[in-house]
């Protein structure tokens, strides 16, 4: 129960958790960081601009709207006269287009003189330092916003624009003030802000999930040289075959010459040891053969010492091969050729008895492991079952699944007693009580099966002797 | 009995020397690859000792050269490398049987009897089919002079078809000359043992007769050799 959080939240962290030691994260972050701030920068450009150029269209609006006011204005003896003006806008009440004609008084503030009709009495606001600001500049026009026209339910925010002329006919100067309804250009901006942020963000999700496929088909190699090395390691193959990007090509060369290194360095060790072993092994024949044409207390010693000294010299050949082997990856042996020259070749040694050696196995069928030690495994309890054997000796191997194998070798000799398999086993495993042509001669074999991780049983075959079960690491064809 | 002690130890090749000749053999001895391919080429030995780790030519390749040339004296090979794997080159080449060193005399002394008894087995004639030879006094066989690897079931198997060559053979017929009277008497089986032996002498040599049986005939192109 407590569990699927945490692995949910594993698998989850495994993308998006701290950008620590993962490349693909490292990757996804950086470009994702990237994105998004692009992605924002881009969208308060494009919602300012908007906003800017939709500002700058109504203060077009209003500098035609005052040009138009202006040229309407008539002054007149008794004060000013503005001539209608046709445009439906400026006629309607609280229309949304509006204009005042006001005079600027000592005191700062305004006196309104004439107004549009739309207005229907209302005043366009004038702020309390505009006409100073105003006549500082003459013909200018500044512009503002304002909350405008408040008649619930009314609300009409508008752009005010305003100007002061100088009229002919006339000392003091004039206020023109022109006002629009502002909401609607906002709407279209409020609206443009909100599609170009949707946009952006589908644009920007779309990015970080082709980042996170790019990332991911990207580092595809890395993934399928991975797996490529852990079939070495798993006896699935030998070396790194396949080509890869220029990036990790010398990658794959590189773990293919430490493969290569590795093999050249067990060889090494295992010749090494082999020679000092085989160069013992003539001196002790000698020794042996001499103490046995004599009896005495000395050729006793010499002949007992002489078995001590073969059975470690074997002992030790065993243990560098097995040392050896545990850094071999990589290899992979077809059981049936294996099986094929030990029964041609122990069919031959025993053709005296004429042991007929039955075997079965599939073609496909690989040990994973060198070859060498599998012909040391079938042909010691091969070997043994001969010459326990009245007549037959039958070999079957098959896959188990799960990258395993069995064996089963079988003979119609006497068999071994229950009681005494164990021991049998034992003894097999442990050098000191191992002697020399007695025994089941098991030893090897027990050493090199728990080498390699497999497991060697003992039991009675329907043929009335002997039945070794073996079970060993498979390798896929 | 001549036997061919072929050991470069001298202490060693003194003491087997002196158990075979006590053992009733008469003894030569080489010392080296060359002088042991040269006596085992000219002298009729009935059986050779052979040690593999030789100076000047090794074992292996004396072996090979002997029976290149023809020669089927039984060999057993002596060697101190006793891994299977040796054992295996060792026969690859040619020999009969293999004793590893450190060994007892004994051993070896029963070893050679049982050899000698082995070779002195009915001769009967060679029988041929295209390039195929099998000998039926050595249990052995070669396609075209390259010696073939059989076991037991597979060299009956040969052997029958050879004897029959030119007829068609029923699977039960094989059944019942290849196996005891106690063994599973599986048609199927003779299947698995004819595709192991096609593999080893060429596929086309044996050719299946469809519901009836195998029949072997030389390849087309090939001559009865003499």
């Amino acid at each position: 129960m407590t569990d699927q959080p945490e692995a949910r939240s594993k698998s989850w962290g495994r993308w998006f958790g701290r950008p620590g030691r993962s490349l693909t994260r490292r990757l996804i972050w950086l470009a994702s960081a990237w994105i998004v701030l692009a992605l924002m920068l881009t969208g308060w450009v494009l919602t300012s601009q908007y906003q800017e150029s939709a500002l700058r269209r109504l203060g077009d609006e209003l500098r035609g709207t005052l040009d138009e006011v202006v040229i309407a204005t008539i002054v007149t003896p008794d004060g000013l006269e503005v001539a209608e003006i046709k445009d439906a806008r400026m006629l309607r009440g609280l229309s949304g287009k509006y204009w005042m004609v006001a005079e600027p008084l000592a005191d700062g503030t305004v006196k309104v003189l004439a107004r549009s009709p739309s207005l229907s009495g209302e005043t366009l606001a004038i702020p309390v330092d505009l006409p100073s600001r105003l006549q500082t500049d003459p013909g200018g026009i500044i512009t503002y916003s304002d909350p405008g026209i408040l008649r619930p339910p009314l609300r009409q925010p508008l752009r005010i624009g305003a100007s002061l002329k100088f009229m002919p006919d006339r000392e003091a100067p004039l206020i023109f003030v022109a006002g629009i309804d502002r909401s609607m250009i906002e709407a279209d901006a409020r609206q443009f802000a909100t599609y170009t942020w949707i946009a952006l963000l589908i644009l920007g999700l779309g990015l970080v999930i082709a980042v996170f496929l790019q990332v991911q088909i990207g580092l595809r190699p890395l993934f399928s040289l991975r797996n490529e090395i852990a079939d070495v390691r798993k006896g699935k193959a030998a070396r790194i075959v396949h080509s890869y990007p220029m990036e990790i090509q010398p990658l794959a060369e590189q773990v293919n010459r430490l493969l290569d290194h590795n093999q050249e360095t067990v060889e090494r060790q295992r010749t090494h040891v082999g020679n000092l072993a085989h160069a013992l092994k003539t001196p002790l024949s000698v020794m042996l053969a001499e103490a046995g044409t004599q009896t005495g207390i000395l050729p006793d010693m010499v002949r007992k010492q002489t078995e001590v000294m073969k059975a470690q010299v074997d002992h030790h050949l065993r243990r560098a091969r097995a040392a050896a082997r545990a850094q071999l990856l990589g290899e992979r042996t077809p059981i049936a050729e294996v099986l094929d020259e030990m029964a041609v070749m122990l069919e031959r040694v025993f053709e005296e008895k004429s042991v007929e050696i039955d075997w079965r196995a599939p073609d496909e069928l690989g040990f994973r492991g060198e070859r060498q030690d599998l012909q040391e495994i079938l042909g010691n309890l091969m070997e043994n079952a001969c010459k326990w054997a009245k007549r037959r000796v039958r070999i079957s191997a098959g896959p188990t699944g799960l990258g395993q194998m069995v064996v089963v070798v079988e003979d119609d000799g006497p068999g071994l007693p229950a009681d005494q398999r164990d021991a049998a086993l034992e003894r097999g495993a442990r050098l000191d009580e191992t002697t020399p042509g007695s025994g089941l001669g098991l030893s090897i074999v027990v050493e090199l099966t728990r080498a390699y991780g497999g497991s060697i049983t003992l039991a009675d075959s329907d043929l009335g002797g002997l039945k070794v079960l073996l079970e060993l690491p498979a390798a896929e064809a | 009995m001549r036997v061919l002690l072929v050991e470069d130890d001298v202490d060693l090749s003194r003491q087997l020397k002196l158990a075979l000749g006590d053992a009733g053999y008469a003894v030569d001895h080489a010392a080296d690859g060359e002088e042991a391919h040269f006596l085992g080429d000219t002298e009729p030995y009935d059986v050779v000792v052979l040690d593999l780790g030789l100076p000047k030519i090794d074992g292996v390749s004396v072996l090979e050269r002997w029976r290149r040339d023809g020669k089927t004296t039984p060999v057993l090979i002596l060697t101190a490398r006793g891994a299977w794997s040796d054992k295996v080159s060792g026969f690859d080449a040619g020999a009969d049987d293999y004793l590893t060193k450190p060994f007892h005399t004994e051993e070896l002394l029963a070893r050679l009897r049982a050899l000698l008894r082995r070779s002195a087995g009915i001769a009967s004639a060679t029988l041929s089919c295209g390039g195929l030879r099998l000998d039926p006094r050595a249990a052995r066989a070669t396609v075209n002079g390259e010696p073939l690897r059989l076991t037991s079931l597979e060299y009956r198997l040969l052997h029958y078809v050879m004897m029959h060559q030119g007829r068609v053979i029923s699977r039960t017929e094989l059944v019942e000359h290849l196996y005891d009277q106690d063994f599973d008497r599986d048609s199927n089986t003779i299947e698995v043992f004819v595709g192991r032996l096609r593999k080893k002498i060429g596929a086309d040599r044996i050719e299946t007769v469809r519901g009836l049986g195998y029949r072997l005939t030389p390849l087309s192109g090939e001559t009865e050799a003499a």
